[in-house]
């Protein structure tokens, strides 16, 4: 709608005559609005002729733009820039050109282009209230805070708004936050901002809440609290009107930032007064008291504790605080509120951190968890909310608490499978609540195998059982007993574990898959299936479940990496292809779209947002898995074309590839990665912890670093290749050459750190909670080989270098040196190939065994063989020419039949055929694969013995299986395809 | 027992149990969210669990024409994570909103439901909202389903003495018809 941004932009509507040029510059706007830019050209064009006599730039500058936006969105940037140019020299003053110009330059993401043009503007109509205003958020747009601090206020200048002066006032903020020196914040800019501010206070100018807001926002950063609590107080602060709470909160903030804990104290009490429910007045409630308690804070005789009203500082105060609030609500009609009952196990848990005998004043945290279970038992957040609190009970209490919490759940008459059953769903739930508090106080992890099957054997007949409650339920609702199902997985996942068994898996698979015909929208059975299949190393089925998902925005930072993770490394390149792709929009889109947000923030007064929504798009911006992808994904795109479709130097070139640039934050990473997105019940000590998490990020890093090295290696590979040889060069080239070799050298022994330190985190083997972060492929790459076969071959390319110096004569040591290299390669990938050996999917004694990891080191053989070729062809590149001048030489010596071939051309010659002889092999046990994966008839499996499994399970079961198969043939297919055509590259190196 | 307080980005960072995968009718862009936040800041709130779990979030906005009597606040968006339902924490938020509403001055607050969608239609005529219109498929298609009609309920504010706001209006009107 570009003439509705258009209209918009120009906010302050100025409601003078339509302009006649308007009128006729319509049709032009219809046809771009319609994205019917070829007609909005020619529409153009037919105007612009009418003025023949005249340079048309200058006789119609904003048809000249509107023709040169459809220029632009026909894909012909270059002819729409000059255009754009031609008239944007004439520093125009239209409105109609200069917006028009606006939106072509935020087309071709040039927004500084903008700024010019405004200030040409600004200074032609120095009056003009809008082009001074176009002119700030330009600088707005590209985050110049000097000059927006001066736009604003050359603005209020020429039109005396309060908002503008404020604009003005923020830019001064802003530049303290993005100063990289703190000092200067704290001495220049926030003080010049305060006194800002101040002026207008005291001349009585303050007129809206946003302006206070702003005043609030400078006395925090330049940590005047004192100040800010006495204008938060004061008259300023009863602007503060439109957030619920804004004086309150902004108080609490200050008293704790002041450590004035009597008003925090009395504050959060006279809150929790009015709203019992609200959590964190309990915190700064609790908080504040025992520091008041640490400091035998007591009150002053006046009358008043302090101005916030009554101080409690004795336990036996809050004591009776609590329990009050639980009897006020157990005497309410209405629905009781959580609150209270939550605080008082909270209470207990830091009088029991203390050592403070009270608590017992208190209850029995048994008694009480039963009464909190007995109020809120059939609510689904139950155990949310117990879980909290259950180290409050001894172990020893664990089973006494699950039957006397099973006695509170009402269930029907025992039947002939020994089980009662819920007879509604507020039953159900309760019932569930006991399972998921049993599994977290750990007591199903306790159970013998036996029992683990009988358990299993139970919750499915729950699962199955509570079906009928939820028969009603829209597609995407969830069926009440869903969680069962969930639970049983968590079992089977137990036991898997445990004993090896991947009858369990498979068994796991179809439970899920089942619950998912029920429940099509749960999107926690699709998450543990798309993991179970990921670890089973099956990804063509991840897709489906993923996008199912319907992950959104953020969702692709924050979940993405189960996706992306995986579909590389499980050879499903053109599935891992269209993830990353989802991913990268994303985040390409996010500068766009947040810049164009802060302005907003601006026109608004939203002021307290625009360092939020800067730091949202840092965060973004330095998100781990944003450069997983991006790496990942060039990465990719190498292995799967260069040398294939096009040359790996074009490749290179078409990526805009630097090897000498690292555009990764490695200092400021940020892990947006949600690791507890899968719901689990496991007791604490199997819970993910932090140090998981730093482990898991350390990891992914360093593997992160492994594959941003080996990718600017390619590029420097590539661009060494490029050069010329040394004979036909000049002195530059010959700086060029060696310049390109030094950057080859330096990113060399970085990668070879980095491996050094790789193996070092491999030795930890640390191992993340089921439902955790996966391990990162590094672990695999080293042991595998392939890092240092890569980094060999690597190496290889330097001293090819070298002999292209130095040439043939007098090189006989280089020469051997290159032969070894070469040899040595040819082991490393047989090596290689020898661990890629073994049935990937086989049948034994009527089951089903996997070995993913086979196909895991296939993908990293496939990987490596893309490398060493490349390496192979830049030799060819570095070693034809050699041979070339040597044949000369030979025909001048007149068949000299003494000068035999040099080592280093035969050396050549033998490894291209060990090359391909090695690669032949590969293509053979894929093949091989293939086959016996086809030939595998997994219906001649009988499923369900022993573990009663139902026909249906088994079908689901069945399924699963299949799609495993499935999948597993799509990945050898894949690569089988991409060795074929590596091998075909080969041929072509001979000489 | 829950922490009420304003939405952050951050918070667009924890969304995974409430948002996704509940196939809401409110799949939002970035931009729509960061919208709301540049513009009303006070009317996107969220709930948050002890554990720090997100339980539901509301988000809101104030629009139409003073002088005409139609200055009120509007319900974008309300969701609460499967999880935490059955707490009253909808009617919790829908409160926090009206109360803003009113410190506005507006004269009533309005929201669109699906009209399929009976337990919604329901809790909201609990909390005293009735159907003011139906607007004729305001919901457009996707994944197979047909366009869907909503009904356009409100909520008259003290400033509405007479209550003119809610009288409801008996024909069906198109989406381009709603202002």
């Amino acid at each position: 709608m570009l003439r509705h941004i258009l209209v918009t932009s120009n906010m302050a509507a100025r409601g003078h005559v339509q302009d006649p040029n308007d009128r006729r510059l319509r049709p032009i706007y219809d046809y771009l609005d319609n994205g019917n830019n070829k007609m909005a050209i020619q529409q153009a064009d037919k105007l612009l002729k009418k003025h023949k006599d005249l340079h048309c730039a200058k006789a119609d500058p904003s048809r000249q733009v509107l023709k040169a936006i459809g220029l632009q969105r026909t894909g012909k940037q270059d002819e729409a820039f000059s255009l754009a140019q031609e008239v944007a020299t004439l520093e125009p003053t239209d409105d109609n050109s200069l917006q028009a110009l606006t939106i072509l330059y935020r087309e071709m993401h040039r927004p500084e282009l903008v700024t010019k043009l405004y200030e040409a503007a600004v200074k032609k109509v120095p009056l003009s209230e809008e082009y001074h205003s176009h002119l700030f958020m330009a600088y707005a747009r590209v985050g110049e805070y000097k000059k927006m601090q001066q736009a604003g206020m050359a603005l209020y200048k020429t039109v005396p708004k309060n908002p503008y002066y404020f604009w003005s006032v923020m830019s001064l903020v802003m530049q303290a936050i993005s100063a990289q020196d703190e000092k200067l914040a704290q001495t220049m800019f926030l003080p010049l901002a305060e006194r800002m501010v101040e002026k207008m206070v005291k001349e009585e100018k303050i007129e809206a809440e946003a302006e206070v807001q702003l005043y609030f926002m400078i006395l925090e950063r330049l940590g005047k609290y004192v100040e800010a609590l006495d204008m938060v107080r004061g008259p300023l602060g009863e602007k503060l009107t439109s957030e619920l709470q804004s004086r309150e909160n902004k108080c609490m903030m200050m008293y704790q930032r002041l450590q004035l804990w009597p008003e925090c104290n009395a504050l959060s009490y006279k809150l929790l007064l009015k709203n019992p429910d609200e959590w964190q007045f309990y915190l700064s409630y609790f908080d504040s008291l025992f520091h008041l308690m640490d400091k035998s804070w007591s009150p002053p005789n006046e009358e008043e504790h302090c101005v916030e009203g009554p101080v409690h500082t004795t336990v036996a105060e809050a004591v009776k605080f609590v329990v009050d609030r639980m009897e006020e609500e157990d005497k309410k009609d209405s629905r009781p509120l959580r609150g209270p009952y939550m605080a008082c196990l909270e209470l207990i848990h830091r009088l029991r951190q203390r050592g403070c005998p009270d608590e017992e004043e208190l209850g029995d945290p048994l008694e009480l968890m039963l009464q909190f279970f007995g109020k809120f038992g059939d609510k689904p957040c139950c155990i949310t909310d117990l879980k909290i609190y259950l180290h409050l009970l001894p172990p020893e209490q664990h089973t006494q608490f699950e039957n006397r919490l099973g006695e509170l759940v009402p269930l029907g008459e025992v039947g002939e499978d020994g089980f009662g059953f819920p007879g509604d769903t507020k039953a159900l739930q309760r019932h569930l609540c006991v399972c998921q508090l049993s599994r977290v106080l750990g007591l199903q992890h306790t159970l013998d195998t036996e029992g683990k099957l009988c358990l299993i054997t139970e919750l499915k007949a729950h699962y199955h059982y509570g079906l009928q409650f939820g028969k009603s339920c829209l597609k995407t609702e969830l069926q009440f007993s869903d969680t069962y199902c969930l639970m049983v997985a968590h079992v089977y996942i137990d036991l898997w574990t445990e004993t090896g068994d991947e009858n369990m898996l498979w068994q796991c698979l179809g439970v899920l898959e089942e619950g998912l015909s029920y429940s099509p929208s749960n999107a926690q059975f699709k998450l543990l299936l798309l993991l179970l299949f990921c670890r089973l190393g099956a990804f063509q089925p991840v897709v489906d479940l993923y996008s199912s998902l319907d992950a959104k925005h953020v969702q692709h930072d924050t979940i993405g990496y189960l996706l992306t993770r995986y579909a590389g490394s499980l050879g499903q390149f053109a599935a891992a292809s269209q993830s990353y792709n989802f991913s990268l929009r994303f985040f390409h889109s996010n500068q766009k779209d947040t810049s164009e947000y802060i302005i907003q923030a601006y026109k608004y007064g939203a002021f307290e947002k625009i360092p939020e929504f800067i730091a949202f798009r840092t965060r973004l911006n330095q998100s781990l898995h944003f450069a997983q992808v991006r790496t990942e994904r060039m990465l990719l795109d190498l292995y799967t074309e260069a040398d294939i479709t096009s040359s790996l130097e074009e490749s290179v070139k078409a990526m805009g590839l630097c090897p000498e640039e690292d555009d990764i934050p490695w200092d400021n990473m940020r892990d947006n990665r949600d690791l507890t997105v899968l719901f689990s019940w496991d007791p604490k000590d199997r819970e993910l912890t932090e140090e998981h998490r730093r482990l898991s990020l350390e990891e992914e890093s360093v593997w992160l670093k492994v594959r941003s090295l080996t990718l600017r290696l390619l590029a420097s590979l590539a661009l060494l290749g490029h050069a010329p040889s040394k004979r036909n060069s000049d002195k530059t080239n010959e700086n060029g050459v060696s310049a390109k070799s030094s950057t080859l050298q330096t990113l060399l022994s970085q990668l070879d750190l980095t491996l050094q330190t790789a193996a070092q985190i491999t030795e930890k083997q640390t191992q993340y909670p089921f439902l955790g972060p996966p391990s990162s492929r590094l672990a695999s790459a080293l042991s595998s080989g392939s890092c240092h076969c890569q980094a060999s071959a690597l190496q290889l390319s330097l001293t090819l270098q070298e002999l292209e110096t130095t040439g043939l004569d007098d090189s006989s040591e280089l020469q051997t040196q290159i032969c070894n290299s070469f040899k040595s390669l040819i082991v490393q990938l047989q090596e290689l190939l020898s661990r890629c050996k073994g049935d990937v999917l086989e049948m034994k004694d009527s089951r089903l065994m996997t070995q993913p990891s086979l196909l895991e080191t296939l993908v990293f053989f496939v990987e490596t063989v893309c490398v060493v070729l490349w390496v192979a062809s830049y030799s060819a590149s570095v070693l034809r020419p050699l041979k070339s001048s040597l044949q000369k030489k030979k025909k001048k010596k007149t068949k000299d039949s003494s000068t035999a071939m040099p080592v280093v051309l035969s050396g050549f010659q033998e490894w291209t055929g060990s090359l391909q002889g090695i690669v032949t092999q590969a293509l053979d046990h894929v093949k091989g694969q293939e086959a016996s994966l086809t030939a595998l008839k997994l219906a001649a499996l009988t499923l369900g013995v022993g573990h009663a499994q139902t026909q249906e399970e088994c079908g689901f079961t069945r399924a699963a299986m299949d799609k495993v198969q499935t999948s597993y043939l799509g990945s050898l297919q894949e690569l089988g395809d991409l060795l074929r055509k590596r091998a075909d590259s080969l041929k072509s190196l001979k000489f | 027992m829950t922490t009420l307080r304003a939405f952050t980005c951050d918070d667009l960072f924890k969304f995974n149990n409430i948002q996704a995968f509940l196939n809401f009718l409110s799949q939002y862009g970035i931009p729509f969210y960061l919208q709301y936040l540049a513009h009303w800041p006070e009317y996107f709130i969220v709930a948050e669990a002890p554990g720090g779990e997100l339980m539901g979030y509301i988000m809101g906005k104030a629009e139409g024409s003073v002088a005409r009597e139609e200055w009120h606040g509007h319900v974008t968006a309300l969701s609460v994570a499967p999880e935490f339902r059955r707490l009253g924490l909808a009617a919790k938020l829908m409160e926090m909103l009206e109360e803003i509403s009113e410190r506005k001055g507006g004269f009533f607050v309005d929201l669109f439901v699906r009209v399929s969608n009976q337990v919604a239609v329901n809790m909201y005529k609990q909390l005293g909202y009735s159907v003011y219109r139906t607007v004729i498929e305001y919901y457009s298609a996707s994944n197979g389903e047909p366009d869907e009609d909503a009904y356009d309920m409100r909520k008259a504010l003290s400033r509405d003495t007479e209550r003119k706001s809610i009288i409801p209006i008996p024909h069906p009107v198109r989406p381009e018809d709603i202002e």
